[in-house]
């Protein structure tokens, strides 16, 4: 069954799609760009989710589903958004790390991810396709939080790990159980939110959200 | 059973919201950790007498490890809220802090017990899903006094533990992938009995690349080194009574989260893939913690380095395995959550009397606080792992082992770190205990609550060095089966 549901071409497009997001957000200098493909990405993960739960015929995979669409590309984002507005922080990103070698590391990553999962055992060719994207998303998502200064973007980075695991957990057993599912989802939900609370203390206590400022504990 | 174990902290919690006076939420939190504790306890006589309980649909479910875990936390909460009266109501009367931010406090002090509690009781992998709650409940109380260094702290907490978090997730999916190669598509193959049962059967290729994957995760939690670097920051800048909950109990939470994983790693991968992973980052803790206690001019930071000494002696009892090894790193987690809240809870009327946390404004405490500063003595002694205190014997047996079990490197290395840590860790306490007092600093003690807390862990304290009860060896052998 493995590999009729991820052999369908609609579903390595989506994947490629998917890859092609993270990249968008790896490629933009100006924080609403980033928070729109978050959005995206999110969009065409649940579409993944939806494609498994009709040949899969499992009820659990739909609510997951819904979920993923209702929460993860639209509420998160528009809190996101409003986090911006409240905060009134400056549209452009700082960076660590400049556009162009962004990129590059980041293909090497999405490389080293393919080789990785490759030379583990995984069901089928297919489905070792959909792990080792979602593996690229889980390394991405990190570079992109000690690449970037500020704390809207660590955030946005913790979101795109989220979704590579997510991207994982489908791929490869088709979702937890549901118990599992929507705990995980709850969870994240709640982290968005104290992180959230986190970034307007630090524009209350510092007056800015630049991360590289909290650096006052050591040793 | 179970579940009223785990409503109490939080119909506790709530009614701590509703209250109207000091006196009342005071009052309340009281009596709901008692509450806990009774309930605790019983389980844990429950899980002694009868074995493993499992209810709500499999959901929750206690064996002898659960119960152990529950154990230690119900105790140290207890202790933990008692402190919390004598020390919340001296910054209330000193104005530090206000009603409405103490309410807050109590509130979010027993939903982060409850937090606690449930990743003990949780069956199947979702435990996951407890230790996360635990990182999101406890950074709120850590950027409690909203000053820079507090929010700082929370940030690096949420951030890092958040990262580590994801990791164990990915851990996790691999073993359920692993489990459900075996088991086949249904609830059942994420519980703990279940997977057990199977899990010799198991991938080893995919097993080892989930416990990688979970001792990186957990691990952060637990501070293991090098994924420490939140734990410093943390640990002094929350109220000391949530520093003793997170040095005490949070990490044992963590640690239970390896062992658990450990258990079923290794029945497919065999022991030495497992051992040999836990014992690099148990000496790379150690090793990290060394530089650090001996340098350290901020008296709440070197209690934070020594938990991840700590957590890496626990790491190497395990790592060193044998039925001694694991029988030490057990009884070294309960040993060392009793000694460190006492630390911090000496720690804690030094810091409300002193007003600052560096070890060189501080002297001559055994002069103006006579019961603080030899309680200072006593758990610095205990900390340090001298005779005749509990963490004496733990670690003890935890060295005895790896020189049994043919770690010899690994052993003499243990052995050294430790004499170093002693060294270090007792020059920096004894400026602080030893001296004249400082000017401006008025002899006396904080509150009879403190001292009332500290005298319970005391106890523990002392007795485990001289004495450890016929049954609590027994438990301890029966969570070392389930482990093994």
């Amino acid at each position: 069954m493995a590999e009729i549901v991820f052999g369908s071409n609609t579903m390595q497009l989506l994947i490629a799609l998917i890859l092609v997001s993270t990249f968008m957000i790896l490629g933009s200098t100006r924080l609403y760009s980033c928070v729109r493909a978050f959005g995206i990405q999110s969009f065409l993960l649940a579409c993944v989710a939806g494609i498994v739960a009709y040949s899969t015929g499992k009820n659990d995979i739909y609510i997951i589903a819904v979920l993923t669409l209702l929460f993860k590309s639209i509420v998160i984002p528009y809190f996101l958004i409003y986090i911006i507005r409240e905060i009134k922080v400056k549209k452009e990103i700082d960076l660590y790390v400049k556009i162009s070698p962004s990129l590059i590391i980041g293909g090497g990553l999405v490389v080293i991810s393919y080789y990785l999962i490759r030379s583990i055992n995984v069901i089928s060719e297919l489905s070792s396709f959909a792990l080792s994207a979602s593996m690229s998303l889980v390394s991405i998502g990190l570079f992109i939080m000690i690449s970037r200064k500020k704390a809207i973007m660590q955030m946005i980075g913790i979101l795109i790990m989220e979704n590579g695991l997510f991207l994982g957990a489908i791929s490869l057993t088709y979702g937890m159980p549901l118990l599992v599912e929507l705990g995980i989802f709850f969870d994240v939900l709640i982290a968005v939110l104290i992180m959230g609370i986190l970034i307007f203390r630090i524009n209350r206590t510092f007056e800015s959200v630049d991360t590289s400022i909290l650096k006052n504990l050591i040793g | 059973m179970i579940e009223y174990l785990l409503l109490s902290p939080i119909i506790t919690g709530i009614l701590c919201y509703f209250t109207r006076s000091r006196k009342q939420v005071e009052t309340i939190s009281i009596l709901g950790s008692t509450i806990t504790l009774i309930l605790g306890l019983t389980l844990v006589l429950d899980v002694y007498r009868n074995g493993i309980i499992v209810t709500w649909q499999n959901a929750l479910f206690a064996d002898a490890f659960s119960a152990y875990i529950v154990l230690i936390v119900s105790i140290i909460s207890f202790v933990s809220s008692i402190y919390s009266i004598g020390y919340m109501g001296y910054e209330i009367d000193h104005n530090v802090i206000d009603l409405k931010r103490l309410k807050m406090y109590y509130v979010l002090f027993h939903f982060f017990v409850f937090t606690m509690l449930l990743v003990g009781v949780t069956n199947n992998l979702g435990l996951w899903i407890a230790i996360e709650m635990t990182t999101l409940v406890s950074a709120l109380l850590i950027i409690f006094y909203s000053n820079k260094a507090s929010v700082e702290a929370a940030w690096k907490y949420v951030i890092i533990s958040t990262v580590g978090i994801t990791f164990a997730l990915f851990g996790t999916i691999l073993t359920y992938y692993a489990a459900v190669k075996i088991l086949g598509e249904t609830g059942n193959a994420l519980n703990w009995t279940s997977l057990i049962a199977v899990a010799g059967q198991f991938d080893p290729m995919i097993m080892k690349l989930a416990f990688i994957f979970i001792l990186i995760g957990y691990g952060t939690k637990a501070g293991l080194a090098p994924m420490h670097t939140w734990l410093p920051d943390a640990y002094s800048e929350s109220p000391t009574p949530v520093g003793a909950l997170l040095s005490g109990t949070l990490v044992n939470c963590a640690m239970y989260g390896i062992i658990r994983f450990y258990s079923i790693a290794t029945k497919s991968t065999g022991t030495e893939f497992t051992s040999n992973l836990l014992i690099i980052f148990g000496l790379l803790s150690l090793g990290i913690a060394v530089p650090f206690i001996i340098l350290q001019e901020d008296y709440k930071r070197l209690l934070a380095y020594s938990s991840v000494e700590h957590m890496g002696i626990i790491a190497l009892g395990i790592g060193f395995g044998g039925v001694y090894g694991i029988f030490g790193a057990i009884l070294h987690m309960f040993n060392h959550a009793m000694t460190k809240s006492l630390m911090f809870f000496s720690a804690g009327n030094v810091l409300l009397k002193h007003g600052t946390k560096e070890i060189e404004k501080v002297s001559g405490i055994v002069k103006t606080m006579p019961v603080t500063g030899a309680i200072l003595l006593i758990g610095g002694l205990a900390i340090t792992g001298s005779p005749p205190f509990g963490i004496f014997i733990s670690e003890f047996t935890i060295l005895s082992a790896g020189f049994f079990q043919g770690h010899i490197i690994a052993s003499v290395l243990f052995l050294l770190f430790i004499i170093m840590i002693f060294a270090g860790f007792f020059y920096n306490l004894s400026k602080m205990t030893f001296g004249n007092p400082k000017p401006g600093v008025t002899p006396g003690e904080v509150s009879r609550w403190t001292l009332g807390a500290m005298m319970i862990l005391v106890v523990f304290v002392i007795v485990l060095g001289v004495y450890i009860p016929q049954d609590f060896i027994q438990m301890i052998h029966n969570v070392v089966k389930v482990v093994m």
